[in-house]
């Protein structure tokens, strides 16, 4: 049986090999070095290379500028947010900065920094510490966004990441960290800008990627009972995304449902939704439907948490409306 | 400091260069064949001539937003900078940033970032490469007291002093940021004292005088490079113009800018030359005869160039992807 490792863990092995391979390659953030991460994911870095990890005062716009400009001079940041909701003191050097350079700089030299943050709701810290951030940069090309679900992407996504040229986003999701999946020893790669098809079926596609996936497939063993074949797509880059694999699965399933935590209003989601109705409306028998997190901040109290978070029973009612509409 | 009379004919000739340099395109941007918005640098010549002569190809150089002068003297060809000003696709960046964003990677020209404080700490990430690399590349990063309002500042020079980085800081103080000026948004009396809480080897300096401009920066420059870390240059200069072409800074009393206009770097360096150097007053107006026809060839070369091919918007967002064309 194949070897399983944490999400958290696959991420921390991706990080040892792509710094064993690559010497261009530093990380940098706040406790990230001795104390190996808030979150533990660099740990055992800092021991290996003193010089490559480094520990930065609280100064999040500093780790992002520090980066982007290393990053130009071709070294391979990567920066650690603590939290994606402190992305926001960074923001300008984000949006403004990495999003722009290779732009700037006409490829001539590009900001190929990885920035890794963990988002989402689920572990009752609140509106600062539990975000969903695709949103947030989803309107700035330039920028990479990509959202592994599993151990095994979470690994082979994060060295595509370093070794891409282009500014990552890659948001990891906190209450993934602790499960578990078959990851491979090896060095591997998994492709960006690539959807992949997580199980096949043929009356509704619903879109659904971290937690949700989870959540994607409970629903579709549900609705296998009562004669509903769910087709599940997980789209790994949020942006620039993979219209092919989504405009396949929707062209061969005629029903769209997309999944998403984070809020309604001007999410992935929404974007979706607007290709898809700009490119296949013909293959719609439906309208699309949006399954997502209430529009609100993230509050504390673990009802009133899991009250603002996508609802199983919202998933499956707008599946099944789907398939019997009209 | 004195410095020796050829390296002082040189920088006369950058300065006067700069000076025509902004002349003309202040004339252009009122007349409309410039787009967009320019700050123009003049009455800052020495600060821009003086720290671009105390470095080398491979230094790493930030420009801040007034910078035309700087920018044309890192080694490009100073008409493609011009051009890149009119918008034009002979351009350095082929009309893709304008005035505000030049930049030239082959001599370390790193661009300005349109938001003030950004290169604060871009800047520090050119300086880790260095010495990530062990490479004495030094950077220098140009802003004006504006700047020093945002957060980045501190988050740079914190850092930098911390692990000692490779960087100048090239304050350039002309008191105002557009109208605001410094004593009404800053409690320092000298900016320079910022540097001092950072534990920073820090200097307030004049700005208008090109030696002292010089013998600062050398310093600053080699402290730098021999890994001992960042120091912070405070040059008090003025802007003569508003802060951008066009603005009639009416916030600022006459008085001032006639005062300020007496202090003039380049006549200053014209004394000099004339009066302790004892160079004839014909070598200069020869010098001076010369860039004011370099300047109009680039002037024509800007006008003459064509606008920018139409995919010049569209490439280079990524890396290794093309960006799709909606075409609706």
């Amino acid at each position: 049986m194949a070897r399983k490792l944490s999400y958290g863990m696959a991420i921390n092995e991706a990080l040892h090999q792509v710094m064993e391979k690559d010497e261009r390659v530093f990380v940098i953030g706040e406790d990230v070095a001795k104390m190996g991460g808030d979150f533990g994911i660099t740990q055992g870095l800092w021991a290996k290379w003193p010089k490559r990890v480094k520990d930065t005062a609280l100064s999040e716009a500093a780790i992002v500028g520090l980066s982007c400009g290393a990053a130009i001079c071709g070294l391979k940041p990567v920066a650690e947010m603590m939290f994606a909701d402190f992305a926001g003191v960074a923001f300008d050097q984000i949006v403004n900065n990495a999003a722009k350079l290779g732009y700037m700089f006409q490829g001539k030299t590009s900001c190929g920094l990885t920035l890794r943050m963990p988002q989402g709701a689920g572990i009752r810290c609140a509106y600062h510490h539990s975000s969903n951030v695709e949103a947030w940069f989803l309107n700035t090309p330039g920028l990479v966004i990509v959202c592994p679900s599993t151990p095994y992407e979470a690994k082979g996504l994060l060295t595509s990441a370093i070794k891409s040229n282009n500014p990552v986003i890659f948001l990891e999701h906190k209450k993934l960290y602790n499960v578990k999946g078959e990851v491979p020893e090896d060095y591997y790669e998994l492709p960006l800008y690539e959807a992949v098809v997580e199980r096949e079926g043929t009356d509704v596609t619903v879109v659904a990627t971290q937690t949700m996936l989870q959540m994607a497939n409970e629903a579709a063993r549900t609705l296998e009972q009562e004669g509903i074949s769910v087709e599940i797509v997980n789209p790994r880059t949020i942006f620039p995304y993979d219209k092919e694999t989504l405009l396949n699965s929707v062209a061969k399933t005629s029903r769209l449902v997309l999944l998403q935590e984070g809020p309604k209003v001007g999410g992935w989601a929404a974007e979706f939704s607007a290709m898809v109705t700009e490119d296949a409306f013909e293959y719609l028998s439906a309208p699309i439907k949006r399954v997502t997190s209430k529009d609100t901040p993230v509050p504390f109290a673990p009802v009133l948490e899991d009250s603002v978070m996508p609802q199983k029973d919202d998933l499956l009612a707008s599946c099944r409306d789907l398939v019997h509409y009209g | 400091m004195k410095l020796p009379k050829k390296r002082l004919l040189k920088l006369y000739r950058d300065m006067f260069m700069i000076r025509q340099f902004e002349d003309v395109i202040e004339q252009y941007a009122a007349n409309g064949t410039i787009p967009g918005f320019v700050h123009l640098s003049t009455g800052q010549e020495a600060c821009q001539a003086g720290v671009v002569d105390c470095l080398k190809k491979t230094d790493y150089k930030f420009p801040d937003h007034r910078g035309h002068g700087a920018i044309a003297l890192c080694g490009t060809d100073p008409k493609l900078v011009m051009a890149e000003i009119f918008g034009k696709n002979t351009g350095i960046n082929h009309g893709r940033g304008g005035s505000m964003h030049i930049n030239d990677l082959e001599y370390r020209n790193m661009g300005f970032n349109g938001i003030q404080g950004s290169t604060m700490v871009t800047g520090l990430g050119t300086a880790f490469a260095s010495v990530y690399n062990n490479t004495d590349d030094v950077t220098a990063i140009f802003f004006g007291d504006g700047t020093l309002g945002e957060g980045t500042c501190h988050e740079s020079m914190n850092m930098a002093a911390t692990w000692n980085l490779p960087i100048v800081y090239c304050l350039l103080n002309n008191f105002y940021a557009i109208s605001t000026h410094t004593d009404d948004v800053h409690p320092q009396k000298e900016l320079k004292t910022w540097g001092e809480g950072y534990e920073v080897p820090s200097f307030r300096v004049d700005g208008n005088d090109i030696e002292a401009v010089v013998s600062a920066t050398e310093t600053a420059v080699e402290r730098a490079r021999k890994g001992e870390g960042p120091t912070l240059l405070e040059f008090v200069t003025y802007r003569w113009q508003g802060h951008f072409a066009g603005d009639p800074a009416a916030y600022r009393p006459d008085e001032e800018v006639e005062e300020w206009r007496k202090k003039c770097p380049l006549m200053r360096l014209k004394n000099i030359l004339l009066e302790r150097e004892g160079v004839p007053e014909k070598e200069l107006e020869k010098i001076e005869n010369e860039e004011k026809d370099h300047v109009m060839e680039m002037l024509k070369f800007s006008l003459e160039s064509p606008e920018p091919d139409l995919e010049m918007a569209t490439k280079y967002v990524y890396a290794d992807r093309k960006v799709e064309v909606n075409n609706g």
